[in-house]
């Protein structure tokens, strides 16, 4: 049996949303998915057992931090992360390149790899796509990814491409050093920058390759939302049908909403335990900060419709109360948040299951801009995959663009 | 309240039925559910329930919930609900047991409040109207307990007639709080180490008409946090035992602090009936697990095993091998090694876990030891676990780990 095996369930008969079915070697993994992100072996303050209960069937590792500490060679004596964390569903591990380049200031990129100053000993080091391939294949996660050339989002000029060919050149070498392709599936990394014919160009080069999955990277760094939605577009039009897509590093609510129309089928973010850190509980429409005064006497649940634990047993005031006071808010809030990403991903698997996708859409949109416009980014998107929206009373001001392209 | 002796014995302890409203029956002795902001530390309703299904006496402390008080004037339903653990019974103290309480602040009138936000001073009036907003099901009485084994004669007897004072309006307002109507309240015993100071303090409350107050807290032998489980036991069993002996049989006895699992046997074997889980917690919060055995064999025991030791790095195992706990039966020690190396929430969590389902089981087998007038034994077994030497079973601050600042408020500086 091959590691991975991906089937399409359904699809959406307007736009190009699919819900399918991926079978990995510890887990099925029902696609649109969303994968929380336990960094260092760990979801933020939340036991296995709970996210099993929330239904969580893959998760996302950093191969940057899990390569440093506990280390390979750890690692592989604990045979690999699931078993080191106690976590027997599905995982998914990054390459570290991208972590290396946005947590080092020193990180450079050569055709080699990706060179840095240790942290901890300020001694040279060199993560090249054999070395990143060696560590994930330590980890033992279901997919790993190839180790891409990462500029920031709004590079351009030749840099870009030079990017995009070498990761290319790398794919090759990550595949050829990827020593156990019958366990673990390796997934390459469709670069280009904001550049539609370099985004094309990548993917055919890519598909060229014997791989089991895609993912879509350098988008969601401070890109603007109009070239975002587009080079997500672009790559799912060539993109092959039968395998699955994932965006690496989307997780906002209606960025998801948007990029599942557009045909993508696997998200990850650290946004939803990273903000319930500080007080923040997503909800439709958008999220509370539950420090806030109006909170304090609120004795509601943070979403009455939500079934998870915090929900069930908790109000706003006690949460209000004990918010970034008393460590079991993060988790109570973690928990609500993941619950809540996991929630509106079923509920779009759903949808598309009926083929009533476009109305949840429109649905969804009305719920997450209560009283303000629709971005017109949204509209675009899904109108270029049929999904019109209802028109708003009023256009968005250039204010209300603007934050909508970063905080919700 | 209502508390019936079942079985008391010279040298062995008493069991008792604790009933708190009309809900079930908590054998004693009893191990008080310790929290912070009203959650067991470090877990979620959810996780706790991993730990235990069973009914639970929570020691709610105002140092860490007053700022709740005005909310919870609003609350309608039992203060267990609020804070997420509907069922159980709720007794609310001052201080957390689990911290140090700095000392001073104690003017005539008014009593010091350390919380988060700083000190704040209630006065015996104020203390009764925050107590009613929370209406628990206990309460303590207000008190100075400011007071140690290093404490001058002076400052014990300041103590004893500043809580006489306290206690003098705490028993008239009592009666008078609507929502207290169906609150117990605990007598404050206090007077530090002087026998005539705790003599006096005793003699206070038992001039009370029946029926003012329905159990006792003995305090003022430490002020909170690591530095009980250091107390002597040489100082500290004779003024127990002096005290105990002038309390009636048919009113329990609650001792809150983070008392060693030895000293909690001796004041047990002295009649004291409830302590609370704080041991627990400071060893969890300084990266350890409890690993002493409290069940007859003939294997050598520590009384801890330190996760920050890098010996442990690689040692795929349990925490304490036979635990049955979900730490203990899902993780090894090396993961909570690497999680305490990463500065992650979990590891404190899965400490808790382990320690809590531990520390339960030990008094689930104190309890069955002085059914079976066993206690003596268990003790001598605790004193040694099989070793030639008394086991030191104190907890000193863990150098190696991410300060208490750091993790409270700090905790999201420090995280980000
Ligand atoms: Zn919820
Ligand atoms: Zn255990």
């Amino acid at each position: 049996i091959p590691p991975l095996t991906y089937k399409v369930v359904a699809e959406c008969s307007v736009s190009k949303a699919r819900a399918g079915l991926m079978t990995l070697r510890h887990s099925e993994v029902r696609t649109p998915v969303f994968m929380p992100v336990g960094t260092q072996g760990t979801l933020k303050g939340i036991l296995p057992d709970q996210l099993i209960e929330l239904d969580c069937q893959i998760l996302l590792g950093n191969t940057y931090h899990l390569g440093l500490r506990p280390g390979i060679e750890t690692l592989q004596k604990a045979g690999g992360l699931h078993n080191f964390m106690g976590w027997p569903r599905a995982i998914l591990t990054d390459s570290g390149g991208f972590q290396m380049v946005s947590l080092l200031q020193l990180a450079e990129i050569d055709e080699r790899g990706v060179n840095f100053r240790s942290p901890f000993d300020q001694s040279e080091c060199m993560l090249t796509p054999e070395h990143s391939m060696q560590i994930q294949n330590a980890i033992g996660a279901d997919i790993m990814m190839q180790l891409d050339d990462v500029v920031k989002t709004t590079t351009t000029g030749p840099r870009v491409e030079e990017a995009m060919e070498r990761t290319i050149r790398w794919v090759d070498r990550c595949i050829s050093a990827h020593a156990r392709n019958d366990d673990q599936s390796l997934f390459p990394i469709v670069q280009g920058g904001l550049d539609i014919p370099l985004r094309e160009r990548c993917v055919f080069a890519l598909m060229e390759r014997q791989v089991r999955g895609f993912a879509v990277g350098g988008l969601s760094g401070g890109e603007s939302k109009h070239d975002f939605w587009r080079m997500v577009d672009v790559c799912t039009d060539h993109l092959p049908k039968e395998k699955p897509r994932y965006l690496m590093g989307v997780g906002f609510a209606a960025d998801l909403v948007v990029c599942v129309a557009l045909g993508i089928d696997m998200f990850d973010c650290v946004f939803p335990t990273r903000t319930a850190r500080f007080g923040c509980a997503l909800v439709d429409g958008g999220q509370l900060n539950l420090k806030q005064q109006k909170y304090k006497n609120d004795m509601t649940p943070i979403d009455v419709d939500c079934g998870c634990n915090t929900c069930k047993r908790y109000t706003r005031s006690y949460l209000h109360h004990i918010a970034t006071n008393e460590n079991v808010s993060c988790s109570l809030l973690s928990i609500h948040n993941v619950a809540f990403q996991l929630r509106l991903m079923n509920s779009m698997r759903e949808a598309i299951q009926r083929d009533e996708f476009p109305q949840f859409v429109r649905d969804f949109m009305d719920r997450h801009f209560v009283g303000e416009p629709i971005p017109t980014w949204i509209r675009e998107a899904l109108a270029a995959v049929n999904i019109e929206l209802p028109e708003d009373a009023v256009q968005p001001t250039e204010e209300q663009e603007k934050r909508t392209e970063k905080s919700r | 309240m209502k508390f019936v002796i079942k079985s008391i014995s010279k040298n062995s302890g008493r069991l008792g039925q604790l009933r708190i409203k009309e809900s079930q029956e908590l054998a004693t002795p009893l191990l008080m559910q310790t929290t912070k902001g009203g959650s067991i530390p470090y877990l979620t309703a959810d996780a706790f329930e991993m730990v235990s299904n069973e009914q639970q006496l929570l020691q709610l402390t105002l140092s860490t919930m007053d700022q709740m008080a005005e909310s919870l004037a609003l609350w309608t339903r039992p203060l267990s609900d609020y804070v997420g653990l509907p069922g159980h019974n709720t007794v609310l103290m001052i201080r957390d047991p689990c911290e140090t309480t700095p000392a001073g602040g104690n003017d005539r009138d008014v009593m010091p409040l350390f919380t988060r936000r700083g000190k704040e001073s209630l006065t015996a009036t104020q203390y009764m109207e925050m107590v009613a907003k929370f209406a628990p099901d206990v309460y303590q009485g207000l008190c100075d307990a400011d007071t140690n084994p290093e404490s001058t004669k002076k400052r014990v007897q300041k103590s004893v007639d500043r809580t006489e004072r306290f206690m003098n309006e705490c028993y008239a307002l009592h009666g008078k709080e609507q929502r207290l109507a169906n609150s117990t309240l605990l007598a404050p015993i206090v007077g530090g180490y002087n026998t005539f100071a705790r003599t006096q303090s005793i003699k206070h409350a038992k001039e009370q008409p029946a029926g003012s107050y329905g159990g006792y807290i003995l305090e003022g032998f430490h002020t909170n946090g690591l530095a009980a489980t250091t107390l002597s036991a040489a100082q500290l069993l004779p003024i127990v035992e002096h005290c105990l002996q002038q309390l009636e049989d048919d009113k329990p006895r609650l001792m809150p602090g983070a008392f060693t699992p030895l000293l909690t046997l001796e004041l047990i074997r002295r009649g004291v009936d409830v302590f609370d889980t704080s041991y627990a917690y400071c060893a969890a919060a300084n990266y350890k697990a409890l690993t002493f055995s409290y069940t007859k064999d003939a294997v050598q025991h520590a009384a801890f095993l330190d996760l920050t030791d890098d010996e442990i790095k690689e040692q795929f195992t349990p925490l304490l091998s036979g635990c049955t706990c979900l730490a203990c039966s899902k993780h090894t020690r090396a993961y909570i090694h690497h999680l305490y190396k990463t500065h992650e929430l979990l590891g404190p969590i899965l400490l808790m876990i382990h320690n809590l389902h531990h520390y339960l089981g030990f008094f689930a087998a104190i309890r069955s030891s002085i059914a079976a007038d066993q206690l003596p034994e268990l003790i001598e077994h605790v004193r040694l676990q099989n070793t030639d030497a008394e086991i030191d079973y104190r907890i000193e601050a863990n150098a190696k780990v991410i300060s208490k600042a750091a993790m409270g408020k700090g905790f999201i500086a420090a995280a980000v």
